[in-house]
């Protein structure tokens, strides 16, 4: 299997937990990207990583809980995703912590930050190789929103 | 299946809330964190129970220690600026709460498509009309982190300027600031300690962005080719000596204004007339000043003496204003055009429309019962002080202006202007419009006034 989508982790411990707030990991995805360093683009980027894990599109799509033409716009980069959009990506595509927070930097979104609820919410089961209907429910019953409510405050797209 | 509750109970138990105050949680949920670093997190918020975006800077009190300078920042008012919403403080944390400016960050924008020159000068203009609003505060706000990402483009064309983190409230008497922070690049050398920081601070960081605007780079390259003006405004923001640099953001808007080709074209028309006018004035350097022996000018008790430049303007706007009930004058800083003038001439004076808007005849510039102005000039050329005394000497004294024929003019230019300048000088009437460039509508306030007042002096 391709070190980019990593097995799941099957420990889950609160000390484990206190530790991802420390890890530098979080840190490096908070730092901006140096200027003037070039990113391949998400769909670049999804597409290696549906080849490197030997996968395809509509399984990781339909994993995501994506709607499916939407999916393939994201693919074929006709379109650009929500925040909330590539963390259903990161379930789809089973990643840990840092697969998310690579899928959010190359889709240029906020990085996942332990110091948002819901953002620690998500690390915590994305941690913990909770499936996205688990994490839904555990964001449910924490009455934070749930994942892929909405494009309310995203700033101004640029479609390619 | 993983054990739900137990993961409820576990997030709840690591969270570490201490950080942000309790009343911002209770009232705001944190949707993302935008950027952190410094002291300094800054969050995507939405308001409890509705669905309106925010965003929240939370400062951590061991880092910035200056908090209570947000007092300041509470009060900025400015469409270009992020309004104030809500503070909160704990031992740790202040949260100031603002608007969330919905657009692109410039560097995106960039990335996606380039800039046309007008586009740069239109973005440049408005980022001025920002930093003047700064800088001109009674306490100066000085931002201080000038860059693409804080620069960003609203839909409607509009441009903000987001991110206070480390903007300071000028202090006079200060060596240097007590944070020394800033984004690599684009922070001039004052900010790294060596003396306090200042309005020209964001001047140079405004020269790089210009750069970056219209190279793509921060950094110079002698290999890129640019737009000669904007060469020159990058230059003279990004001097290393701070005394080198624009000494205002409303020094740079001008600079931005004449760079632009259409503005160019005008200025080259204008400094054709007033060259014109210039060399009959060395060409008639040795003839016979027209004698005004018979006038006595009570310039010393007709114009009022005030001691500084504010209250001169100050008093003339409320001088023009009184007695003609005119607030055209307003604007003091705004420079006047010739349809300014034009619409002085009708409004306050009471001229008929016809003769003030008719264009000369062709051939030199010359008086005519059919129109007021000699020169053919635009409407929106601005106005050489010389023009404008002509202007203000033919309202009150007519006379002066049509009567220059004993001074000799082999060359057919017109003297008019040298007339009325001699006039205007002996009778005072310039006093406080010195400067011989462009004038700005408070300084054609003074000048009327002092005419108004010398006039009426004469009369009585």
């Amino acid at each position: 299997m391709s070190d980019l989508i990593e097995p799941k982790s099957q420990k889950k411990t609160s000390v484990l937990f206190g530790l991802l707030f420390k890890t530098p990991n979080i840190r490096k995805f908070m730092e901006k990207t140096e200027e003037g360093m070039w990113l391949p683009s998400f769909s670049e980027y999804i597409n290696k990583l549906c080849k490197d894990g030997d996968e395809v599109p509509e399984r990781i799509i339909k994993r995501s809980n994506i709607e499916r033409s939407f999916g393939h716009q994201l693919f074929k980069g006709t379109k650009n995703p929500s925040r909330d959009t590539v963390i259903q990506l990161a379930f789809g595509f089973n990643t840990d912590v840092e697969g998310a927070q690579n899928l959010l930097k190359y889709a240029r979104k906020s990085a996942l930050y332990p110091r948002v609820k819901r953002d620690a919410a998500i690390i915590y089961c994305l941690h913990n190789g909770f499936t996205l209907l688990e994490t839904q429910t555990v964001l449910y019953d924490m009455k934070l929103s749930m994942i892929g409510r909405g494009k309310l405050y995203e700033r101004f797209e640029i479609s390619g | 299946m993983n054990d739900l509750k137990l993961a409820v109970k576990e997030i709840e138990d690591g969270y570490d809330a201490l950080y942000c105050p309790a009343e911002f949680l209770e009232q705001y949920e944190q949707l993302e964190c935008l950027s952190a670093g410094h002291g300094t997190d800054t969050y995507l918020v939405k308001k409890k129970g509705g669905e309106e975006i925010f965003v929240a800077k939370c400062y951590d009190k061991r880092v910035h220690t200056n908090v209570h300078e947000n007092s300041i920042l509470k009060e900025l008012s400015h469409r270009g600026l992020p309004a104030f919403v809500d503070e909160f403080q704990n031992d740790f944390a202040a949260c100031v709460v603002r608007e969330y400016v919905e657009g692109t960050p410039l560097d995106q924008y960039l990335e996606q498509r380039e800039l046309s020159n007008l586009d740069v000068i239109d973005i440049g203009t408005q980022l001025c009309d920002i930093l003047v609003y700064l800088h001109e505060r009674d306490n100066p706000v000085i931002h201080r982190d000038i860059k693409p990402q804080n620069v960003i483009l609203k839909a409607d064309g509009q441009v903000a300027l987001i991110d206070f983190d480390i903007s300071r409230i000028y202090s006079k008497g200060s060596d240097t600031d007590t944070q020394f922070f800033g984004t690599k690049n684009y922070a001039p050398p004052e900010q790294y300690g060596f003396s306090q920081t200042d309005s020209r601070t964001d001047i140079y960081s405004f020269g790089i962005l210009l750069r970056y605007m219209v190279t793509g780079k921060e950094r110079e390259d002698s290999n890129v080719s640019i737009y000669k003006p904007f060469g020159k405004i990058i230059k003279k923001c990004t001097a290393f000596a701070p005394k080198e640099r624009f000494e205002s953001a409303k020094a740079v808007k001008k600079a931005l204004f004449l760079a632009n080709p259409e503005t160019q074209r005008k200025r080259k028309r204008r400094v054709f007339i007033c060259s014109m006018v210039l060399i009959l004035l060395c060409v008639l350097g040795g003839i016979k000043w027209y004698q005004y022996e018979t006038m006595d000018f009570p310039a010393a008790s007709a114009i009022p003496a005030v001691l500084t430049e504010e209250e001169r303007l100050a008093d003339a706007v409320s001088y023009m204003k009184d007695k003609y009930g005119t607030e055209l004058f307003n604007e003091m800083g705004s420079y006047a055009d010739i349809g300014f003038v034009k619409t002085v001439l009708t409004d306050v004076y009471g001229y008929d429309r016809d003769y003030v808007y008719a264009l000369p005849e062709e051939g030199p510039p010359h008086e005519s019962d059919h129109n007021f102005l000699p020169w053919g000039m635009g409407d929106e050329q601005y106005v050489p002080r010389d023009v404008m005394i002509y202007v203000a000497v033919k309202i009150y004294w007519v006379d002066k202006v049509l009567d220059y024929t004993s001074i000799k003019d082999d060359n057919g230019y017109y003297p008019g202007v040298r007339v009325a300048v001699a006039f205007a000088e002996e009778s005072g009437i310039v006093t406080g419009v010195g400067r011989p460039e462009d004038i700005t509508k408070g300084e054609m306030a003074i000048l009327l006034a002092n005419a108004d007042r010398v006039y009426t002096a004469l009369q009585e």
